[in-house]
């Protein structure tokens, strides 16, 4: 008996060390990266976007895609009407979005009436949210009533200023794949999250920091079409009275933190499938593993070929920034919006 | 993890609704072409300096770059208050939805208490965040829209303080306008009758 409890107090002492290095790596590394980005943000904010875009837009996509198919199920089941509220309004939403710039370039819209046709895209977008969080309420028996006044008073402000909704979509959308990655790690590395909560106090600190050093600073010269597109996505001519330097290098940092999970942080923290567990295989090749495709009833066919297809537009994504960076960056912009889309059902889903 | 996102998220709400309250703008009114158009609204002291040779405007280095910012944005950019006035429908369905939030916020309040399962304090505390950041937003562009008494109200004093040789802050304009109209820096100073109604 004394040797069994023995055994047992090892292995719990084992565990819990690994453990402990494997928090200290993660945190570490995600400090270490909190803190690069945000250095090299402030220091060149146009180069390191231009870079930054260049090198991870494409990827961070496709690890993206690999993380929503992992998390959709074989059957959908009594999750059927979710699903399928979810892929109509992620298709037409996204096709509407990519049809506004061919509409303003062939519509003689005033800017009044456009600014109008995009509080009416904003407000789809949030009546398709406020649906699909209906039907995930319903199915998890839960009271999420209280998220119908915030949609409201959200809706409201997109009315008052489209522009600004859209502008806000685009700096909180970096923030969600940071509760994407606090929902996996409750799920499968859950001695991780009270260290992970923790040093997310750094973000506003950072920010802050970021902030105090750039608001002072001369405005960006945007005068290259290239840094003059750079300098609008992070909203230059929307807030004149605030530095474009803060403006970018804010955005650009978001995006890094954005990048930074879903390439590095989920894949490498997301535990195998049951079925996976092979002597041979490394973490990576058990990642690998999608339920949908491996599953017997699965259909790995398709999946794999919507991968390869994503692994063709990663590399084009490639080639069209290298060819013309400008031009690519836009296209992939307005395309982009599909994944930002996304997240919200598959958000919903983990919750 | 949730609280700390939807603190950023509400900071973030609240600062692009109070970014606008420079306080102290007048109604925007529907002027010809040929006239100016105000940029900036900012302050103005006049100081009397019996030691100086040559007058002399001092601008602040913030000052200059919001000067700049307003100047670069004089084409496509319009004020907060000039976009709401120039856009009723969407000023309207706004309102209305803004109205529909809060009576929803407080409904949802109001039943939560009489549940044998109150919501939890986070849930309660994004509601009342919401509809404190909504009443600030409303009570900022009331403000934007009338604040305080009228701007010549601070320059009555001028007449007097220059000869007593102090000094006098009161709001200013920055207003462009065109060439024909001449070549030097014209300062208008708004001055009323002692006593008068204000409207002479």
């Amino acid at each position: 008996m004394q040797r069994v409890g023995d055994v047992a107090l090892f292995h719990r002492t084992s565990l819990s060390a690994s453990n402990r290095s494997g928090v200290h790596a993660f945190l570490g590394i995600l400090i270490v990266w909190i803190v690069l980005s945000a250095s090299l943000s402030v220091w060149m904010p146009l180069q390191f976007s231009i870079v930054t875009v260049f090198v991870f837009a494409g990827p961070h996509n496709w690890f993206e895609l690999r993380y929503f198919l992992t998390r959709l199920p074989v059957r959908f089941g009594k999750s059927r009407p979710f699903f399928l509220m979810a892929f109509v309004g992620l298709g037409v939403l996204t096709l509407l979005y990519v049809s506004l710039p061919l509409l303003y370039r062939y519509q003689t819209w005033s800017e009044e009436e456009f600014a109008t046709v995009i509080a009416i895209w904003n407000s789809l977008l949030l009546v398709w949210i406020g649906y699909l969080i209906r039907l995930r309420s319903k199915q998890r028996r839960k009271d999420w009533t209280w998220t119908i006044p915030v949609l409201l008073a959200l809706s409201a402000f997109n009315w008052i200023q489209p522009d600004g909704f859209s502008l806000g979509l685009v700096y909180l959308h970096p923030l969600v794949a940071l509760w994407f990655l606090d929902q996996q790690l409750r799920r499968t590395r859950p001695t991780f999250v009270k260290f992970y909560r923790g040093s997310l106090i750094a973000l506003p600190l950072v920010l802050g920091v970021m902030i105090l050093q750039t608001a002072g600073a001369e405005s960006l010269n945007d005068s290259n079409g290239l840094f003059w597109r750079i300098t609008q996505h992070s909203g230059a001519q929307l807030l004149p009275q605030i530095s474009s330097h803060l403006l970018v290098s804010t955005h650009v940092f978001l995006e890094m933190l954005h990048y930074g999970v879903w390439i590095l942080a989920l894949p490498l923290l997301t535990s195998p499938g049951r079925n996976a567990i092979g002597a041979g295989m490394t973490r990576y090749s058990k990642n690998w593993k999608i339920g949908v495709a491996s599953h017997p009833r699965g259909f790995p066919r398709l999946i794999f070929a919507v991968l390869f297809m994503a692994t063709i537009f990663v590399v084009a994504l490639w080639v069209g920034f290298a060819y013309d960076y400008a031009t690519a960056r836009d296209l992939y912009f307005t395309i982009a919006i599909a994944h930002v889309l996304a997240e919200a059902p598959f958000l919903l889903r983990v919750l | 993890m949730k609280f700390i996102l939807i603190v950023i998220c509400f900071v973030t709400l609240t600062l692009t609704t109070i970014s606008f309250a420079n306080a102290d703008i007048r109604a925007p009114k529907p002027t010809p072409a040929t006239q100016g158009k105000i940029v900036l609204h900012t302050g103005l002291e006049i100081v009397p300096d019996t030691k100086s040779y040559e007058a002399r405007l001092q601008i602040s280095q913030s000052q200059l770059q919001e000067l700049r910012a307003a100047l670069d944005g004089i084409d496509h950019n319009r004020t907060f208050a000039t976009s709401i006035s120039r856009s009723s429908p969407r000023t309207i369905i706004s309102g209305v939805l803004l109205f529909l939030s809060i009576s929803f916020a407080g409904v949802w309040l109001a039943r939560s208490a009489r549940r044998s399962i109150p919501p939890s304090r986070f849930k309660k505390a994004i509601v009342i965040g919401l509809m404190f950041v909504a009443t600030l937003g409303v009570a900022t562009i009331v403000t934007r829209g009338n604040a305080g008494p009228p701007g010549y109200y601070r320059w009555r004093s001028l007449p007097k303080s220059l000869s007593e040789g102090k000094s006098t802050v009161g709001g200013l304009d920055v207003e462009i306008v065109p060439d024909e109209q001449g070549r030097n820096m014209r300062l208008i100073i708004p001055l009323r009758k002692e006593g008068g109604t204000g409207e002479e």
